[in-house]
């Protein structure tokens, strides 16, 4: 029962980072309805920037995520800008998939280049002391990084309602040529959608420094995850993506405890696409 | 000679001068076997690109797993190699049918998904694939599988040297870019453009879009399949890592920037990525690794920012042409000239 | 009627309990040219998306030559000998306008067997919906008037003998009008029956031989142009009442 319980905590905890992860791959695809395929690349790049600022400044990794967040914001504006609008103007699918798939190969490669393939930690004070909740264990960093999470997590809910920019960022996503209509200048939105889809992840990225080894290739299955977490929980709704990222969380950490570690990435990927395929015949037989 | 403009004729003699050149390289290169391995290297990867090209490119199928179909390939040939001792070139044949099987019975399903979802399935599926070969005792789970060395044999497809591998790797690229310009030009090839460019048209003249992609990658999964059984035999080991999703990308990316929509297209981008690459990986790769990816990754996006329709997109004067067989068009010329 | 190609039989449309077309039945004569009109919303394009396969039909049945064809899909069609357009017109964009037909050739009754019998079944299409001349310009680069003569043309390198055409004539100024009507006629005296959903009445009263109104879903009038237009209901629905009220 312990050990079932604390699978539940950590499964929530990594939920919880597939759920930023998701929520912010959600915004982009709700306003431009292209994937980024370099999202987990972006989670790299905002710990190596924590990793950074820890070790060459000094900078406490909890400190620094406005800084990170400022800091991936700039890099998604920027891609965004040079990149990505020009390429939407060719509504080709397919050039704006590898567009973002050859941001993640140029990253991780740099990263490559820049900081090795070595497997790089940070550690910090209080990095090894634990709480004790009840009948579970958890590290102090968890459960900063699972309370900084929740609070992101509201932050952001709460951004998209209730600001103006939040609000234009919806009516973008929900009727591109509308907005543009009531005067919205769809061009910034794509850029600040960008930029706060980039500064999300790489605030996960800060978040997972303090228990996670960084290194070149750490997005990758950060990245995919990101994506099933959209797809499951609909393309466009950041609720959905909520859910699907806990939920994804939870079934990850279950079934490496009941059908074995090794099995746990088949689990998660056949259950992926059941899902995808059922929905799809059930949407189908709708029509 | 009628019905064959001054540009047909001067391509075919491009065309011919460039297979007597490929033919003789070994004559000079055979003590060099780094650069014969180059040229292999172009020849396998610009291979799985158009085996990619037949799904992505003409029938707008964007699938980032092919890589799995390669290393499926691989491992039922090696297995059968190594397991029950078979035949290395009957082993090939029936690890292309066996393959093509799977792609088109485990896959169908999936085409029900269109756009991004179908992208996504794509790369689940090759991980799925990948996952289970790890997990899977008698493939030898992660650590893979070794074929046997010994002596040369071409019916054993074992060569000490690597001049045969650069003729057989030769024959595969020529044999798939014949059979993709006949399938291009073909109705198969206009079912699957059609499907491409709107699937609700080419369902309303009668063409069933499930079935004509189901075919595309079938086909495709073939082609995969016969890269991967080659791949095996040619470096006598293989392990999981081969379905990396990063293979995918890396196939997908010479059809990319030579032009998708080309038949030719992977031949040029991957004639020029992997010179490039190979290149810089010779000459910088001890002190920088992944600078080869980092160009891989530049060119692509260089590509796709101000060449949206590829390399070869340079040359077509027409936009037109950037989609299709420049002899459609001429010989609609002459028509309207008779 | 004589001679019905195709016969809808109480067809029913329902979309997440919302009735967009209930019971609605006629028949279309074959060689005639046959007319549904409507107000926005009356059920027009819902009716001909189930008659041409697209979707299924809630209720009811549709016969072609005494065939039942209810639950066929949209790909059996063409072999049947029933082709159709598109309202929102679909071009192939990146495929030269001879491309856009050539899969017609390959796939419909002409059934081609090489290149070069589809292109020449294609340039003769071209020829008759009067495209020849761009024949070579990429689909995307058209205006309105060829992408809709475009969409006739793709449907008629089937070899139909049952055309159903979408809003032909949406978007189009009155020469271009002229032109359409034109050729719709002209592929009418080729044999082909044809079934047309149209806003602009007079397309309508000059082509067609029979008219069915739709409002609500539900027909409410069917006969000649000249009696259709002076129904005291259909003049209701289109015009209103003098207390602009409305009753359906």
């Amino acid at each position: 029962m312990e050990i079932f319980l604390q699978a539940c905590v950590n499964g929530l905890l990594i939920g919880g980072f597939y759920s930023l992860m998701g929520m912010g791959q959600n915004i982009i695809f709700g306003v431009m309805k292209i994937i980024n395929f370099c999202h987990g690349e972006m989670l790299m790049i905002g710990m190596y920037l924590t990793f950074v600022f820890n070790t060459f400044f000094g900078i406490d990794p909890y400190l620094s995520i406005p800084l990170v967040a400022l800091c991936m914001f700039g890099l998604g504006a920027l891609i965004q800008h040079t990149l990505i609008t020009p390429s939407l103007g060719t509504k080709s699918f397919t050039n704006l998939l590898f567009l973002t798939v050859g941001l993640g190969i140029l990253f991780q490669n740099l990263a490559l280049v820049i900081f090795s393939p070595n497997y790089r930690t940070i550690t910090t004070s209080y990095s090894s002391i634990t709480v004790h909740l009840g009948p579970v264990t958890m590290a102090l960093p968890k459960l900063i990084s699972f309370i900084a999470l929740i609070i992101i997590t509201i932050a952001l809910f709460w951004f998209l309602k209730y600001t103006s920019t939040g609000k234009k960022i919806r009516a973008v996503s929900q009727n591109p040529i509308g907005a543009e209509v009531v005067g919205i200048n769809s061009k910034r939105i794509y850029i600040i959608t960008y930029g706060l889809g980039c500064a999300l992840a790489g605030v996960a990225g800060a978040l997972l420094t303090l228990f996670y080894m960084v290194y070149p290739m750490v997005g990758s299955s950060f990245g995919f995850k990101a994506l099933i977490v959209v797809v499951v929980g609909g393309f466009g709704s950041i609720q959905g993506a909520f859910c699907a990222g806990i939920f994804l969380g939870l079934l990850e950490t279950l079934s490496s405890l009941i059908v074995g570690p090794t099995y746990r990435d088949l689990t998660v990927f056949v259950t992926f696409i059941v899902i995808l395929v059922v929905r799809q015949i059930i949407i189908l037989r709708r029509r | 000679m009628k019905g064959l403009s001054q540009y047909t004729i001067r391509k075919r003699i491009a065309m011919a001068l460039l297979m007597i050149l490929l033919l003789a390289i070994p004559l000079f290169l055979s003590g060099k076997p780094y650069l014969m391995n180059v040229f292999i290297l172009i020849f396998y990867t610009s291979t799985m690109s158009m085996a990619w090209n037949l799904l992505g490119g003409m029938t707008g199928q964007n699938s980032l797993g092919h890589a799995a179909y390669m290393g499926l390939g691989a491992y039922v040939a090696s297995l059968f190699v190594t397991k029950a001792g078979m035949n290395p070139w009957l082993a090939m044949v029936l690890s292309v049918v066996i393959v093509g099987g799977i792609a088109g019975v485990v896959f169908y399903p999936c085409f029900l998904l269109k756009g991004p979802y179908f992208t996504l399935v794509t790369i689940a599926f090759g991980e799925t694939i990948r996952q289970f070969v790890i997990n899977w005792d008698f493939a030898g789970k992660a650590t893979g599988i070794s074929l046997p060395f010994g002596a040369q044999s071409f019916a054993e497809f074992r060569f000490m040297s690597k001049v045969p591998y650069y003729y057989i790797g030769l024959a595969m690229i020529v044999g798939v870019y014949i059979l993709m310009k006949i399938i291009s030009r073909s109705k198969f090839g206009f079912a699957l453009r059609t499907i491409r460019e709107d699937e609700d048209v080419a369902a309303a003249i009668g063409i069933k879009p499930m079935r004509y992609k189901v075919y595309a990658l079938i086909v495709s999964a073939m082609i995969a399949a016969m890269v991967g059984s080659f791949y095996a035999y040619y470096n006598r080991y293989i392990d999981p890592d081969l379905m990396l999703q990063t293979y995918s990308v890396e196939f997908v990316l010479p059809a990319i920037v030579g032009g998708a929509a080309f038949v030719e297209g992977p031949l040029v981008g991957g004639a020029i990525l992997i010179t490039l690459s190979e290149f810089l990986r010779n000459e910088f790769g001890a002190i920088l690794p992944g600078i080869n990816l980092i160009l891989y990754a530049v060119v692509l996006l260089v590509v796709i920012r101000f060449r949206p329709v590829g390399l070869l997109g340079w040359y077509s004067q027409s936009k037109a042409k950037a989609f299709v067989d420049t002899k459609i068009l001429k010989k609609t010329d002459a028509d309207k000239e008779a | 009627m004589d001679n019905p190609i195709i016969e809808v039989k109480n067809i029913t449309k329902n979309f997440k309990g919302l009735k967009a077309v209930s019971d609605v039945s006629f028949q279309i004569e074959e060689g005639k040219i046959t007319g549904m009109i409507g107000p926005n919303g009356a059920g027009k394009s819902t009716t001909f998306n189930m008659i041409c396969g697209y979707y299924p039909a809630s209720e009811g049945h549709i016969f072609y030559k005494g065939q039942e064809i209810t639950h066929k899909k949209a790909y059996d069609y063409t072999n049947m000998g029933i082709a159709r357009t598109f309202q929102i017109m679909k071009p192939l964009g990146n495929l030269p306008v001879v491309d856009n037909v050539v899969p017609s050739a390959f796939f419909g009754r002409y059934g081609a067997k090489s290149l070069k019998e589809a292109r020449e079944i294609a340039l003769e299409v071209l020829e008759f919906t009067g495209l020849y001349a761009k024949r070579n310009v990429l689909a995307k680069d058209m205006g309105t008037p060829d992408q809709k003569r475009l969409e006739m043309a793709r449907a008629l390198a089937t070899k139909p003998e049952m055309l159903f055409l979408d809003e032909n004539m949406a978007g189009l100024n009155p020469a271009e009008t002229e032109e359409a009507i034109a050729l719709i006629r002209r592929i009418n005296d080729s044999g082909v029956t044809i079934f047309l959903i149209e806003h602009i009445m007079k397309a309508v009263v000059s082509l067609c031989e029979r008219v069915i109104v739709l409002h609500h879903g539900e027909k409410i009038a069917e006969g000649t142009p000249e009696e259709v237009m002076n129904d005291p209901y259909v003049m209701e629905v289109y015009l209103g009442t003098k207390g602009g009220h409305n009753n359906a």
